[in-house]
C-alpha cells in the first residue's frame, strides 16, 4: 500500500484515484487516519511519480487538514498501516490540531552574484579558502536572520531548507495570512538588486509535520 | 527584475520546491519498498527503511558521529 497522509479520523473520504489508478482509501484509527492506495509491491518512483503524488496532495489538502506522508512510503499490509496508525495516533492527532488552517510556503533567496567557495584543490591558499568559505556562510546566516525577521509578524515557525545555492527558508502560515506574506517579501526584494527571491506555495505543511524539527520563531 | 531573476521561472521553482518537499519532508513511517526500474523489480528492502534526500542521509550521518 502506498501512503499518502495523515488526516483527521473524521475527515470526509476522498473522491480521488492515486498514483497507480486505484480509488484512495481511509484506514480509520480512534484519532487519526491514512490515506493509502492499494499497490503492487513495486514502485519505480521515479521524478514523475513525485510530481503527480505532489498532486494529489495538494489537491487532497484543499478538504481536509493533513500531514503528508513521506514519498515514497509503502506498507505491506493494511494491518501494517493499522499499527503504525496505532502507534502514533495521539501525537499525530495533536500535530493536526496545532497545524490545523496553516500551510507552507517556502521562500528562496540566491544573489545575483552566485556563492563561490574556492576550493581547497584550487591554486588559492588555505587562508584564501577559509576566508571564502567564511563570506558565504556569513551571507547566508545575515540573510536567514533578514528573512526571519521580515515573516515574524506572520511566519508560527520557520525551518531553514538544505540549498546548495543561497537559502531556502520554510515558513509556516495561516492560510489568510499568506497574500501578505508575499507582499512584505516582494516589497522587500524591490529594495535589494543584488539578490533574486522567489516564493512558492502555499503548500502542504510538509516541512513542519514533527514540531521537534522545526526552529520557533 | 534584473537578469538574475528572469532566470527562474516561477513555475519552475515552485514545482522544485514542491518535489523536493515531497520526498525530503513529510512523515516519515518505516516500510517495505520496493525498487524498480521499467517495470522490473531490481532491489526488495525489506529492512526497516526510509528514503531521503542524500543531504539528508549525510546530515544524519553527521549528527550520529558528533553523538557517538
Amino acid at each position: 500500500m502506498l501512503l499518502y497522509a495523515v488526516v483527521p479520523a473524521d475527515a470526509t473520504a476522498p473522491e480521488a484515484r492515486g498514483l497507480a489508478g486505484q480509488r484512495l482509501e481511509m484506514i480509520r484509527g480512534m484519532l487519526a487516519a491514512v490515506i493509502v492506495e492499494e499497490c503492487a509491491e513495486r514502485l519505480s518512483a521515479t521524478g514523475e511519480d513525485a510530481r503527480s503524488f505532489a498532486e494529489i496532495i495538494c489537491d487532497l489538502a484543499t478538504t481536509t487538514s493533513m500531514l503528508p506522508i513521506r514519498f515514497p512510503t509503502m506498507l505491506p499490509t493494511r494491518s501494517a498501516v493499522l499499527a503504525e496508525l496505532q502507534a502514533n495516533e495521539a501525537a499525530w492527532r495533536r500535530r493536526l490540531t496545532e497545524l490545523d488552517g496553516l500551510s507552507e510556503v517556502v521562500i528562496r533567496v540566491q544573489w545575483a552574484e552566485p556563492d563561490h567557495e574556492s576550493g581547497p584543490a584550487s591554486n588559492s591558499s588555505g587562508t584564501t579558502y577559509l576566508l571564502s568559505r567564511a563570506a558565504v556562510i556569513h551571507r547566508r546566516e545575515s540573510s536567514v536572520a533578514e528573512i526571519s525577521e521580515l515573516v515574524r509578524a506572520w511566519a508560527r515557525e520557520i525551518k531553514v531548507l538544505h540549498s546548495q545555492q543561497g537559502v531556502r527558508i520554510a515558513c509556516l502560515v495561516a492560510n489568510t495570512d499568506v497574500p501578505q506574506l508575499r507582499d512584505a517579501v516582494t516589497s522587500w526584494q524591490q529594495a535589494r538588486s543584488d539578490r533574486q527571491v522567489a516564493v512558492s506555495g502555499p503548500w502542504p505543511v510538509f516541512s513542519f509535520v514533527v514540531d521537534q524539527e522545526v526552529v520557533s520563531t | 527584475m534584473s537578469d538574475a531573476t528572469e532566470k527562474w521561472s516561477d513555475n519552475q521553482v515552485a514545482l522544485v520546491d514542491l518535489i523536493d518537499r515531497v520526498i525530503g519532508g513529510g512523515v516519515v513511517i518505516t516500510g517495505d519498498v520496493v525498487l524498480g526500474v521499467a517495470g522490473v523489480d531490481l532491489v526488495y528492502l525489506g529492512l526497516r527503511l526510509v528514503l531521503a534526500p542524500a543531504h539528508e542521509v549525510e546530515q544524519s550521518i553527521a549528527l550520529g558521529r558528533r553523538s557517538a
